[in-house]
């Protein structure tokens, strides 16, 4: 290592922990001017923080977020070049430090979700004319290896409580949370509309195939899992309503067929409710 | 490579608070100038709002995060970044601090500053060889302010931009606030620091304000200090015109507070030297 490299080593350590010693050769004079950069370090990872998981911070106050925001830096001290990825991993964070709120982690993920769509690629989604057009002289063996190219900006989350309640509720400062669980288990799926990143909450199953579809497999082998989940008569009608909403939804960039080898889809997980409530 | 031509000027930063000032009204700047990584993204509204005032505006890219000191060598994902925002914009120039961010480990996301060694130049020099190759055009470095200097120290700060500004054909942004701060922190001439610096080389100007004490903070959170308007009007008495903007990056007032800061650095530029007292 360079002497500048062992520099910048030691000024970043001393940065980072605010019981490091100075570094080798500095005289306590040179310690309040270290004192702004370690305030200036913090503050900034802070805000970043804060910006990103308003709502978190409203939900479990200002207080216990700082606290979990300082553990966060601290374990995962930030690699990239860009503050925007400061955030990631402080939903598993939540997780790890709010272990009888799970609440706490879904919210942190959801926002992190929206988070990521607001600047995800533009994309051109699939129009209903267009899937119409394109399924229109589909062979059972078509529909058997159809794959989808899902929008950039889809996200699934994981959601045990009612997100949208949680959601609107904490629209401003010292709101009330409302948290309420989910009878079943229930998803949120976060996809932008134009720039506006939304979400909607849906049942686990379908976040499952969508999952499924953005690793690759084919719409065969979802709708088989789809079976196996809901059974045969009620598989068979969900999985096309299910596909006419995405598209309608703006969710499917394009389509493709002959893959291959569709990766094995697990059976889906239970069907909860047919109800999709929507924060747009 | 080719050279920056003079451009005389006078700007704002564009911030978020303001996007509708600019994009549905018409505002008298003759740049903005936008902190690149906040629009080194994939897609959605930041894009496609710089897109929508450059079609109105000049618009110069001003990083904080190529961290041109690190010994390391820069993060070519970052690079590659940056040359995908600069080919879609076309900005009048590229922008960075002399500073490092970050080690091979962890990033402070702050601009540190750099021992003055003969070592830092030649590692800053490398440096900056690779990123105004990789984005094939010459790019201006800004003076930075600081809180501490380094035992090891070997040349004044405006030794070390002279040199690094003649062995790698850059250009200067200089900050005539960081030269305040730094100045009152270190014990050294500001009128100096001026002096010393190849100011045929300085293209763009920076002013903004900071937090008055012991140790000088440049927060960027209020109105330009008197101090500082006067080194300003000192040195484009000895520069001549050049691109001048006003930099705010927290408390951000109405826009029209920031314009009529920004007339009375035109009217400085004019050469009425009284504009301050009044």
């Amino acid at each position: 290592m360079t002497g500048l490299a062992q520099r910048q080593a030691a000024f970043l350590g001393a940065i980072l922990d605010d019981e490091a010693p100075l570094p080798t050769g500095w005289g306590d004079e040179r310690a309040p001017g270290l004192a702004i950069y370690r305030n200036n370090y913090r503050t900034s990872l802070m805000e970043a923080l804060r910006s990103t998981f308003e709502r978190t911070e409203r939900l479990v106050g200002e207080d216990a977020f700082r606290r979990a925001a300082a553990h966060h830096c601290i374990m995962h001290p930030p690699r990239s070049w860009t503050l925007d990825l400061v955030g990631k991993g402080f939903p598993e964070t939540c997780t790890e430090l709010f272990t009888h709120d799970p609440d706490v982690a879904e919210l942190a993920a959801l926002e992190w979700a929206m988070h990521e769509a607001f600047v995800a690629r533009n994309t051109k989604p699939l129009t209903t004319a267009g899937f119409g057009e394109a399924c229109a002289k589909f062979t059972e063996g078509d529909w058997e290896d159809l794959t989808l190219t899902l929008v950039p900006d889809l996200r699934v989350v994981g959601a045990s409580h009612d997100l949208v309640r949680l959601w609107s509720s904490l629209a401003a400062d010292r709101a009330k949370p409302d948290v309420v669980p989910c009878g079943e288990a229930q998803c949120a799926i976060v996809w932008r509309e134009g720039e506006r990143p939304v979400f909607a909450l849906r049942p686990a199953w379908e976040g499952a195939a969508l999952d499924a579809f953005q690793r690759g497999a084919t719409f065969g082998a979802v709708c088989a899992a789809l079976i196996e989940t809901l059974g045969e008569e009620a598989a068979i009608a969900e999985a096309g309503a299910m596909l006419a909403r995405w598209v309608g939804e703006g969710l499917v960039e394009k389509l493709a067929q002959g893959v291959v080898a569709s990766p094995a889809v697990t059976p889906l997980s239970p069907f909860a409710s047919d109800s999709s409530l929507s924060v747009r | 490579m080719s050279a920056i031509a003079p451009f005389h000027g006078f700007g704002l930063g564009l911030r978020r608070t303001h996007y509708a000032d600019f994009l549905e009204g018409e505002v008298d700047v003759d740049f903005v100038e936008v902190i690149s990584e906040n629009y080194m993204v994939e897609g959605g509204k930041p894009l496609r709002v710089l897109e929508q005032v450059r079609e109105k505006h000049p618009v110069i890219l001003h990083g904080v995060s190529m961290s041109i000191g690190s010994a390391q060598g820069l993060d070519e994902d970052h690079l590659s970044q940056l040359r995908g925002l600069a080919d879609r914009i076309d900005p009048l120039w590229v922008s960075d601090h002399l500073c490092w961010t970050r080690t091979s480990a962890h990033n402070s996301h702050d601009l540190l500053p750099l021992p003055l060694t003969r070592e830092a130049l030649d590692a800053v020099c490398a440096n900056i060889d690779r990123a105004q190759d990789a984005l094939g055009r010459p790019m201006l470095f800004e003076n930075p302010s600081s809180y501490l200097t380094f035992p090891e120290d070997e040349m004044a700060e405006w030794e070390f931009l002279s040199e690094m500004a003649q062995r790698t054909g850059c250009y200067l942004l200089l900050d005539i606030n960081n030269v305040y701060v730094s100045a009152h922190n270190h014990g050294f001439s500001a009128r100096d620091y001026i002096a010393g610096l190849p100011l045929d080389r300085v293209r763009q100007i920076h002013l903004a304000g900071h937090e008055p004490g012991e140790i000088i903070i440049d927060t960027h959170d209020r109105a330009v200090s008197g101090g500082v308007w006067e080194l300003y009007a000192d040195t484009i008495a000895q520069l001549g015109p050049v691109a001048t903007m006003i930099e705010r990056d927290d408390k951000i007032p109405p826009l029209a507070e920031l314009l009529a800061e920004l007339e009375l650095a035109r009217s400085l530029g004019r050469g009425n030297a009284g504009a301050i007292a009044a």
